[in-house]
């Protein structure tokens, strides 16, 4: 035999091998093995018993499965099926993407054995008599898929309307609910922001969308769009045109990206606009930030709907502008009825703040991130939407340490605000002018020199007021330095000077040489 | 000739160790992560790669005598006209282009470098006490009875207060970790909880990011002074918890 046939033999030997240990590990799971597995690592937010109700369990939005009723959220059987082993393998190997928003479930392939997830499968399947009576026949068919074009999109989007998606997921897919939805465990839930597709739960492959729309999200109001019963019901390909469609409106700029944490302020010859929608802004390069809720001082806030924040900014020889863009699902207008309606509680405005030193820091040390300390203060620029009695404001709160914080005189600042909030986006400009005669507690904009600031925003149909809101740590804001001669002046002296040195030497050379 | 090609590649071998060896053996060592030399110390590094080299290959005359041989000829001799207007324009060029780097405007973040496990104070302040760390010791580690219960009431309240940012794995992931800067600390790996006594964990858990001194950036840390919100008790019971989950031993001397 040769060298050849006894790879190709040991080849087959090893993929049986693994796919035979994967059907055993999987139909005989060690449920004995789970639990002590269970009990080290999972009780903390899944409860002693399974039931959700952990420890940690009050701190989370979305709230940990229960795993007593059997029903798994994202699951790839047909309708009306239990879910698959493989659905609970996979969500316990990679977690959840897009933990973000409060998402804790971390992947566990890294620290536990394939081995030791199947039998975590077994034991939490063995927290309810479902499985002992029902099971999943399989995969749900993914038809034959459908590659995304022009006029596939179209499609989906007509899909997406006859289907109503859009009664939950919003005109414009950014889950802008005109529902107050309710899971069947009571919590409230969320329609997803289709245009952020990195926070999907359950992954974002087409393969993921596709699933998600079939068999929808049990226990959830999301319904199974292959479902026969169903009056919604869309075809296979219709269903592959809407993932197209959903995968087409993803929205990259509010996509974090790694190690980028500089607003870059473009310069602008003339005015800067106070319209959201200046065609100005296409220049301003976008930097999207994550907003985390303030965890930090009393009163500590957990659940935050938000979770970040895009920031463009413009300036011209006088003036500054940040244009702030957020994707909220609600409008949150105290004394509304539709925004009463939808809010969790009393409604309180909407608001976003951004916040400086009063001085560019010489060295490397900044005031506290939050509010300031003694030794350095901070300025923050506030602007909160208004209600149905009141129009949009803006304040200008001095701060140097936690409470300490101050509203200026409107008469002593001239920030100017103005936002707009249209088909789930808020988009919000802060102005001021680049100097002020206040150098003292005052930042001074200083093109070229990278300056801290830190976002701030409270969703008022969250509950967020006051301590209550999301925010970011220090990141920086760059006006991008006139680029002046010196960028052509410096490199032709140089080379010049490297020539006319590189004669002299090779004159120097050639004197040499010739002895 | 043997010898300048000799430098050129010794000084490319360690440029290459610097810029691609060193993230590479970070990233083995901490997944995930690509930990670039920064650019300022990559220039002083390469000084002393440059001047090491020279000095390497000039330590006698004769070495010397053949490093400078083909240089020499390059810009000597009078066969070699058209190279030598080469060499002299792709050196001119060269330093145009990398003044030009240096001038043109960059956004790129300054680097911020802080003392990750600063030098702790001799003795701290908290709940209106004073606690002399250089003798403090964590109470419940003696209590060996007890000690499985004591660690599960600190895995409670590392899961009520911690575990958002250092994550439910302990490995500093929590679902918050990527909103803060500084990074939560991560306590699986070697290099934190495990290099530390328990009294440094005491500090550094009750006073939080305003307690670190100057070189840990106080200003940046998102760490909660958490004896605002937790007893001592619950503290310990943590940090017990802390080494328990892990399998690390905290350090005692």
């Amino acid at each position: 035999m040769g060298k050849k046939g006894f790879k190709l033999i040991l080849g087959v030997l090893f993929t049986v091998i693994f796919i035979y240990s994967s059907v055993v590990f999987a139909e005989q799971g060690d449920k004995d093995n789970g639990k002590k597995i269970y009990e080290k690592k999972c009780w903390w937010c899944h409860g002693e018993k399974g039931e959700g109700n952990g420890p940690a369990a009050e701190f989370l939005n979305p709230p940990p499965r229960d795993f007593t009723l059997g029903v798994y959220k994202y699951k790839s059987s047909p309708p009306g099926q239990v879910a698959r082993d493989e659905d609970i393998f996979r969500i316990i190997s990679d977690g959840m993407p897009g933990t973000m928003l409060g998402t804790a479930m971390p992947a566990w392939k890294d620290v536990l054995s394939e081995k030791d997830r199947w039998d975590l499968v077994a034991y939490v399947k063995s927290m309810t008599d479902l499985f002992q009576t029902e099971k999943a026949s399989g995969e749900i068919s993914l038809g034959s898929a459908v590659s995304s074009s022009e006029e596939s999109i179209n499609k989906g989007k007509e899909a997406f309307k006859k289907a109503k998606c859009f009664e939950c997921h919003g005109e414009n897919g950014k889950g802008d609910a005109i529902k107050k939805l309710k899971d069947d465990w009571g919590f409230r839930v969320w329609p997803r922001n289709l245009t952020k597709p990195w926070t999907f739960r359950a992954g974002s492959e087409p393969k993921d969308i596709f699933t998600r729309v079939s068999v929808g999200i049990p226990g959830t109001p999301m319904p199974a769009f292959a479902d026969p019963k169903s009056e919604t019901k869309l075809t296979d390909e219709e269903r592959w045109h809407v993932v197209n469609y959903v995968k087409s409106i993803a929205d990259d700029t509010k996509k974090l990206k790694e190690g980028e944490i500089v607003v870059k302020a473009k310069y602008v010859e003339g005015n800067l606009s106070e319209d959201v929608h200046a065609p100005e802004w296409n220049n301003a390069p976008p930097t999207a930030y994550q907003l985390v809720p303030q965890i930090i001082a009393k009163e500590r806030f957990f659940k935050p709907t938000i979770d970040g924040v895009t920031v463009r900014a413009l300036f011209n020889d006088k003036e500054i502008a940040f244009l702030l863009e957020w994707d909220d699902r609600t409008k949150s207008v105290p004394g509304d009825a539709d925004a009463e309606k939808l809010s969790e509680g009393e409604v309180f405005e909407d608001a976003i703040a951004i916040q400086l030193p009063t001085s560019i820091p010489e060295a490397m040390q900044k005031p506290y991130f939050g509010h300031g300390d003694k030794e350095m203060g901070v300025n923050q620029w506030y602007w909160s939407s208004g209600s149905t009695s009141g129009a949009q404001t803006v304040k200008v709160i001095d701060s140097t340490g936690l409470g300490s914080g101050k509203a200026r005189d409107t008469a002593k600042t001239d920030v100017k605000g103005k936002g707009e909030y249209k088909a789930g986006v808020w988009r919000v400009i802060l102005k001021r002018s680049l100097t002020t005669a206040n150098a003292k507690d005052e930042l001074q904009f200083e093109a070229g020199k990278f300056i801290p600031i830190g976002v701030a925003s409270w969703d008022g149909s969250n509950g967020e007021k006051g301590s209550k809101h999301t925010m970011t740590t220090w990141y920086w804001v760059l006006l991008e330095p006139k680029a002046g001669s010196k960028v052509y002046t410096y490199p032709a002296a140089a080379i010049i000077v490297l020539v006319v040195g590189q004669l002299w030497f090779a004159r120097g050379m050639r004197k040499e040489y010739e002895k | 000739m043997k010898k300048l090609i000799q430098a050129v590649i010794l000084i490319l071998v360690f440029y290459l160790i610097l810029k691609v060896g060193i993230p590479a053996l970070g990233s083995f060592l901490h997944h995930g992560t690509w930990p670039v030399v920064p650019t300022a110390l990559m220039r002083i590094y390469m000084f002393f790669v440059v001047a090491g080299v020279l000095l390497y290959l000039t330590f006698n005359e004769e070495s010397a005598k053949e490093l400078g041989k083909p240089i020499k000829e390059i810009y000597g001799s009078p066969e070699k006209g058209g190279l030598r207007m080469i060499v002299i324009a792709i050196i001119a060029l060269f330093g145009g282009y990398v003044t030009y780097q240096n001038v043109k405007p960059s956004f790129e973040a300054p680097i911020e470098l802080r003392s990750i496990h600063p030098a702790p104070p001799s003795s701290v302040e908290m709940w209106g006490k004073t606690y002399n760390l250089m003798t403090l010791t964590n109470p419940f580690r003696a209590d060996k009875a007890n000690y499985e219960k004591n660690a599960k009431e600190g895995g409670i309240v590392f899961f009520k207060n911690c575990f958002y940012c250092h994550g439910d794995k302990l490995d500093g992931k929590g679902h918050y970790y990527s909103g803060v800067s500084p990074l939560p600390a991560n306590f699986v790996d070697v290099g934190t909880i495990a290099q530390l006594q328990e009294s440094f964990l005491f500090w550094r858990i009750g006073t939080g990011g305003p307690g670190l001194p100057k070189e840990g950036a106080p200003w940046r840390s998102a760490m909660p002074i958490w004896q605002h919100f937790l007893s001592e008790e619950e503290i310990w019971k943590v940090i017990l918890f802390l080494y328990d989950y892990t399998g690390h031993s905290p350090r005692t001397f």
